[in-house]
């Protein structure tokens, strides 16, 4: 312990002043940390709002996505299914054009089918060809078509003809399977429509 | 069309290139479609491009690789080609000649359309009017697309033009309506991985639900690619005209099916035009992109977004040339800007949407859209020149102003142009960018806004 006045009073001074000059700057600190605090605020909020408007978009876009690809998958199960049917239904109406009756009805449409062959290749100078069971049928047809000639080749077939001009140039094939080919889309559209799919 | 549809022909008098020319044909007419069936029975199809004195010239879709003319015949079917119909279309994939590639049998059709479209009275044609929301900036704010377009991207080999179909595929839409939207994707010889990227692109976000896929590969036949954007435009057609949805059609590489227009055209010894391309190149660019557009007293819209690779990145070559004659306006993807690393390159200064001032501001978008727009522009084009000088003079002998374009090129490159891949952005949003990236500048160098808009969104930075 001193015990000159004039150096207690220097130090007194001096401990008085840094005493004042840390109150200042810890005020001066604390007004800062105020100020960057509620600045801080500001922008967290910013930060806030951002970050739940991107979680927004990311579970929008996530319920997209699963809505999007279940919608897709039960909607090709049902497309599967719906082509199950209609080829069940071809396979019947099939195996009940193989088994008709070759009647006098049969017998017109083999006409029928002779003249649309003919009038498609523009002659009648051809050869006809048809399966094992038509045969019979069609062969006396032909007395219509003098140029005409009866292949003694079957073909395999449902039924109906296949007609070739004498000089190998055209063919046309008019047998029912042909027919079948060329109709399926329109028939396929008719049986869904059966099941309710398609306008 | 023949007088009787299904005579199958035996004499092949010729096979050249992708064209087999049938002997002894009566009745064949012109489009009509062909079967070609080889000796082997395999079934590939084509079409009559001429017919007259005997014989009938027919181009086939598949090639004529492995047909030999001893044991090939050629069945006249009697109609056009033409695509089976329905809302099944939607979320399916075909190849390129619209044979399901899903492993799905084909859509039960409701209608079987002429791949071929029917002809548009202009006078039923509506003037387009709507936005169309594709989530990426750069089209949003500067080259808006609208319901109804033909807006091309130029691009060049090797860019993201692939990337960004994809995206806008992802993402667009039609905002403030109910009414429905879809995507008709055709890829035309595009490579298998890109043709996958799309695939699991829609797929993955849940898109592939409302958008079709026609993919016609790079190792496919070229002569597919004829077809491929005929089949889609049809698609889109029925679903735009018949169901009533506003349908984006994204074609996707045009200049793959010119090449495949200059190979039947060199095969058919027809006289070449400019770089070997048919002379009629230009009037069959057309019968494509004039698929576009509105029609009075239909719901929904066909908006085309058709993308091609400039060889050499060269914008005369006729393909862009043509291209630009035909379609309303081009986005141009750019070279530095791509090196640079940023996505989508677009070159805003090379790019123009003709009609985007009919599908935005009050009521569309927002009543500054335009002004803010042309601000940005003009904003950019200084900063390009600023950027030019700079390389002279260095950024030393700039004024204080200078500097300020130089940082608002910098910055609008960065927070406008640039976009992550799976960044959806809302037109608000795009706006708010625009007036950020301007509000960089003093206020005083705005001179394309008017003051109230700049009360309302100028923050200066």
């Amino acid at each position: 312990m001193t015990s000159d006045p004039k150096l207690e009073r220097t130090i007194d001074k001096i401990l008085n002043q840094t005493e004042v000059e840390n109150l200042s700057s810890l005020k001066k600190s604390f007004k800062e940390s105020l100020e960057i605090l509620s600045k801080s605020q500001t922008s967290l909020e910013q930060e806030y709002d951002r970050i739940i408007d991107e979680g927004k978009k990311e579970a929008q876009k996530i319920e997209k996505q699963i809505i999007g690809g279940s919608d897709l998958e039960s909607r090709n199960k049902q497309i599967l299914l719906v082509e199950d049917s209609v080829q069940k239904v071809f396979e019947k109406a099939i195996e009940k054009i193989r088994s008709t009756n070759r009647d006098d009805k049969y017998s017109k449409l083999m006409a029928f089918l002779l003249a649309e062959s003919t009038n498609a290749l523009g002659t009648t100078d051809v050869i006809v060809y048809t399966n094992s069971k038509d045969k019979e049928i069609v062969q006396p047809l032909l007395s219509k078509f003098p140029d005409a000639e009866f292949s003694s080749d079957t073909i395999d077939c449902l039924g109906g003809v296949e007609v070739k001009s004498k000089d190998g140039t055209m063919t046309f094939n008019n047998t029912i399977d042909a027919r079948v080919d060329r109709m399926k889309p329109l028939i396929r559209k008719d049986i869904a429509k059966k099941f309710g799919i398609g306008h | 069309m023949s007088k009787q549809g299904g005579v199958q022909y035996n004499k092949i008098a010729e096979i050249k290139g992708p064209l087999v020319i049938v002997d002894d044909v009566e009745n064949a007419a012109f489009d009509e479609l062909v079967e070609i069936q080889t000796s082997d029975g395999e079934k590939r199809l084509g079409k009559v491009l001429e017919v007259g004195n005997g014989k009938a010239i027919v181009q086939v879709f598949e090639g004529t690789t492995g047909l030999s003319i001893a044991g090939t015949q050629a069945k006249f079917v009697g109609k056009v080609m033409d695509l089976p119909v329905s809302e099944q279309l939607l979320g399916r994939v075909f190849d390129g000649l619209g044979k399901p590639k899903d492993g799905l049998p084909d859509p039960i059709a409701d209608k079987f359309l002429d791949i071929n479209g029917e002809p548009m009275n202009p006078e039923q044609r509506e003037y387009p009017r709507d936005f169309i929301q594709t989530g990426v900036s750069v089209i949003d704010g500067m080259l808006t697309l609208v319901r109804g377009q033909k807006l091309p991207i130029f691009s060049g080999s090797g860019m993201s033009h692939n990337i960004l179909a994809a995206q806008i595929a992802r993402q667009a839409s039609v905002v403030g309506t109910s009414d429905e939207f879809a995507v008709v994707f055709a890829a035309i010889g595009v490579q298998y991985s890109e043709s996958e990227y799309f695939r699991r692109s829609l797929e993955e976000s849940g898109a592939l639900k409302r958008s079709v896929l026609f993919l016609n590969l790079a190792d496919d036949p070229a002569i597919e690619r004829i077809i491929t954007p005929r089949v889609a435009l049809t698609a889109a057609e029925y679903l735009a005209y018949d169901l009533g949805m506003h349908v984006l059609v994204i074609l996707t590489d045009m200049t793959n099916y010119a090449e495949a227009l200059r190979e039947i055209s060199a095969a058919r010894e027809e006289v070449p035009g400019r770089k070997g391309y048919p002379g009629y190149l230009y009037t069959d660019l057309s019968t494509i992109y004039e698929r576009a557009g509105r029609l009075q007293g239909k719901k929904g819209s066909v908006t085309q977004m058709p993308i091609l690779s400039m060889p050499s990145d060269d914008i005369t070559h006729p393909i862009p040339d043509l291209t630009g004659y035909i379609t309303e306006g081009q986005i141009v993807l750019g070279r530095d800007l791509f090196r640079q690393g940023i996505y989508p390159p677009v070159n805003i200064l090379m790019s123009l949407s003709r009609i985007m001032k009919d599908g935005i501001g009050e009521g569309k978008t927002r009543a500054d859209h335009q002004e803010i727009s042309n601000q940005n522009y003009d904003a950019y084009s200084r900063a390009q020149e600023v950027r030019a000088l700079a390389g002279i003079v260095g950024k030393a002998g700039l004024t204080g102003v200078d500097l300020k374009y130089l940082e608002f090129g910098d910055d609008f490159e960065k927070k406008f142009l640039s976009q992550d891949l799976d960044e959806n952005r809302t037109i608000e949003e795009t706006l708010a960018l625009q007036w950020d990236a301007v509000s960089l500048l003093p206020k005083n160098e705005l001179t394309k806004v008017k003051d109230k808009f700049i009360d309302q969104y100028y923050k200066e930075r």
